[in-house]
């Protein structure tokens, strides 16, 4: 275990002034395509970064990127401090977990495991224990002269974990590495992918499309929106405090009011919704057009505490979730104005059709420019 | 029909196992090629072992054990292996660009490829000739660019039988690599690039053996061609360059020997039976180690 990396240091969160991977003013276009824009990320040793953003937003080109399979027409990569470029691929020293995990389909799984070292030069005595190791590491090793065509999806992922961490990369990069699997797998693989490399001590980054995944897996989430990062912060920022409509959108869910500013006073905004008046902190100018936001979980149905916003909503839906049930709010059809409310428990007598109160503290009430 | 219907399930498999429906797709084909194909084919082996006074291995003797004919069964191989290994040089890179190219680039490409195969090969054949008769094209450009100063004997030289060869039978080399090629999933190149393999580790690692399946299949099919062909070397060599196709159309037209185009007729089966039987287990092995997913 030892062999594969050196004891993680602590991730932390947040820590980019010593970045180990720096892209600096990164832009890629195809065409008449602007992919990446300008783009810049910083990630500390041993941390995991996840990429997230739609198809299209340009995670993958970045991915492609940092990797040297695409070279960038602006900009700067380096890893540990050394500036990689200009350097192809097979110099960089910057493994890859690829979507669908593009095994060798003619090699075995300790032939798939020890191509890179033997790529590299390293002899089949020398590589032997190397490949023991890995396999051991993510338990395949029982699997080493199975052709990797026979294994499951999970085993496949394992391999290329492995395949890509005997090198010792300097960087791991992960694409989309969860979406092969069924989702009751993918949990698992998850938890067990992250428990592994933080073990292994490297720094990862992740590309994905799926908020979930990317708030398991990471220490810091980069939302990317057409070429840029929108906001980069750890998960319970990005979930509590996103910086624009676009990152509470793709974060969890809310209930989103669109609404214009009818009062300001002492950093507090009172807005006029659908629903009637609500309050938030912010500063906006009398009258902007804005949206109000508020997660699931910070509403509450009756009056709440004191000094509480409380706006009345007829329930249009009701989703039972097991550990809790989702409230679904009839609100006009018209705009982007959509209303989602998560309750421990169901209180007695509400169903589709009913009209209840909802409390939510005026600190958990975001207001975006709309 | 209800007896069958009701029959229990228990008898069923063996059943099927009998009568596979999808074996009934083959009958067509199979009775077709029985009365066009295989009928006469047992009709000329059996021209090959009749003498005068019945059962004989004459014809045999005089084909295998003449040096004449050793010559020409050596000949017939040897343009078979050069054509082979002329279009796998050319078609290779060919097959991997036309799988690569995109749009506009990939009809081009492909109309290159095909076009050949809608000329008739008598007239591709005439073709090579015009250009490399001593007052052909060739001659000409390279009298005007200063390369010769007097005209080169091209026509009727082995390497001008090779060129023609390798340009009638090179689509049948690259369509099969082309087939393996695209479904080759370019992740594997980028992987192996990421996990350090240097361009020609991956080419020697990774590209060939996933492609060796195509090579194989091209290869075996151009070669079974090249070696039986007799409408190319006749009309680029004519009768300096005996093949076995070249013997057996002499034989049957000319000399009415049909014992003797029999057997050499038989002999140029087993050559070609050899080849694609030795394709077909070579293609097992590979896909045995997993070539096919």
């Amino acid at each position: 275990m030892t062999a594969l990396g050196a004891p993680a240091p602590a991730a932390q969160a947040g820590a980019s002034s010593a970045g180990h991977l720096v892209v600096t003013g990164t832009s890629k276009r195809f065409g008449a395509a602007v992919v990446l824009e300008d783009l810049s990320l910083s990630v500390a040793k041993g941390e995991f970064v996840s990429l997230l953003g739609p198809s299209g937003c340009g995670k993958t080109t970045l991915l492609r990127c940092i990797a040297g399979l695409l070279r960038p027409d602006a900009g700067r990569i380096t890893v540990a401090g050394q500036d990689i470029t200009a350097l192809p691929a097979h110099r960089r020293n910057v493994g890859v977990v690829f979507q669908n995990y593009a095994l060798f389909p003619h090699l075995t799984v300790a032939e798939n495991i020890g191509f890179g070292l033997r790529a590299q030069g390293v002899s089949r005595a020398e590589a032997a224990p190397r490949v023991a190791e890995a396999l051991a590491l993510v338990r395949m090793g029982e699997h080493a002269d199975k052709p990797v065509t026979s294994l499951s999806g999970g085993q496949q992922q394992r391999v290329a974990v492995a395949r890509a961490l005997v090198v010792r990369p300097s960087l791991l990069l992960l694409d989309e590495p969860f979406s092969a699997l069924d989702r009751k797998l993918r949990e698992t693989m998850q938890v067990e992918l992250k428990h592994l490399l933080r073990e292994v001590g490297i720094t990862a980054i992740f590309v994905t499309h799926d908020q979930e995944e990317a708030l398991v897996v990471s220490d810091r989430i980069a939302v990317m929106n057409s070429g840029r990062i929108e906001q980069l912060a750890d998960p319970a920022t990005l979930y509590g405090r996103p910086v624009s409509l676009y990152v509470l959108d793709f974060v969890g869910q809310s209930t989103r009011l669109a609404g214009r500013i009818v009062a300001v006073e002492d950093g507090v905004v009172t807005v006029e919704t659908s629903l009637g008046p609500v309050r938030a902190p912010g500063r906006f100018a009398p009258g902007s057009r804005v949206a109000v936001a508020v997660r699931p979980e910070a509403v509450t149905l009756g009056e709440g505490v004191a000094g509480a916003n409380r706006v009345s909503a007829r329930v249009s839906e009701i989703s039972f979730l097991g550990s809790r049930t989702q409230l679904h709010l009839d609100l006009p059809a018209e705009g982007e104005d959509r209303g989602v409310v998560e309750l421990p428990r169901l209180p007695e007598g509400v169903q589709p059709g009913s009209r209840v109160t909802l409390a939510f503290r005026e600190a958990d009430t975001m207001v975006f420019p709309a | 029909m209800s007896a069958t219907l009701a029959a229990p399930a228990a008898a069923l498999p063996p059943l099927r196992r009998r009568l596979d429906p999808m074996a009934l797709l083959a009958l067509p084909g199979v009775a077709f090629l029985s009365v066009v194909f295989l009928l006469p084919l047992l009709l000329l082996l059996w021209s090959s072992i009749r003498g005068e006074g019945g059962f004989t291995v004459n014809g045999y003797v005089r084909v295998l054990g003449d040096a004449y004919y050793i010559g020409v069964i050596g000949n017939s191989l040897q343009l078979g292996l050069i054509t082979t290994a002329g279009a796998f040089i050319l078609g290779y890179p060919a097959a991997f660009a036309l799988a690569r190219a995109r749009g506009y680039a990939q009809v081009v490409l492909f109309a290159l490829v095909f076009l050949p195969l809608t000329v008739s090969i008598i007239v591709k054949s005439f073709g090579w000739g015009i250009v490399l008769r001593r007052d052909g094209i060739l001659n000409w450009l390279m009298l005007n660019v200063g390369l010769i100063e007097r005209p080169v004997r091209m026509i009727f030289t082995e390497g001008a039988l090779y060129a023609g060869m390798i340009n009638v039978f090179l689509p049948f080399m690259v369509l099969p690599i082309y087939s393996v090629v695209r479904m080759i999933d370019p992740r594997y190149g980028d992987a192996a690039a990421t996990l350090g393999a240097s361009p020609w580790y991956r080419f020697t690692r990774v590209t060939l053996p996933l492609t060796l399946p195509g090579v194989v299949a091209g290869a075996s099919l151009v070669f079974s061609l090249a070696v039986a062909a007799y409408v190319t070397p006749s009309l680029l060599m004519g009768d300096r360059y005996m093949t076995m196709s070249m013997v057996m159309a002499k034989a049957f037209l000319n000399l009415r020997d049909w014992q003797l185009g029999g057997a050499m007729a038989a002999v140029l089966l087993a050559v070609a039976a050899m080849v694609v039987v030795g394709a077909s287990l070579m293609q097992r092995r590979l896909a045995r180690h997993g070539g096919a997913a």
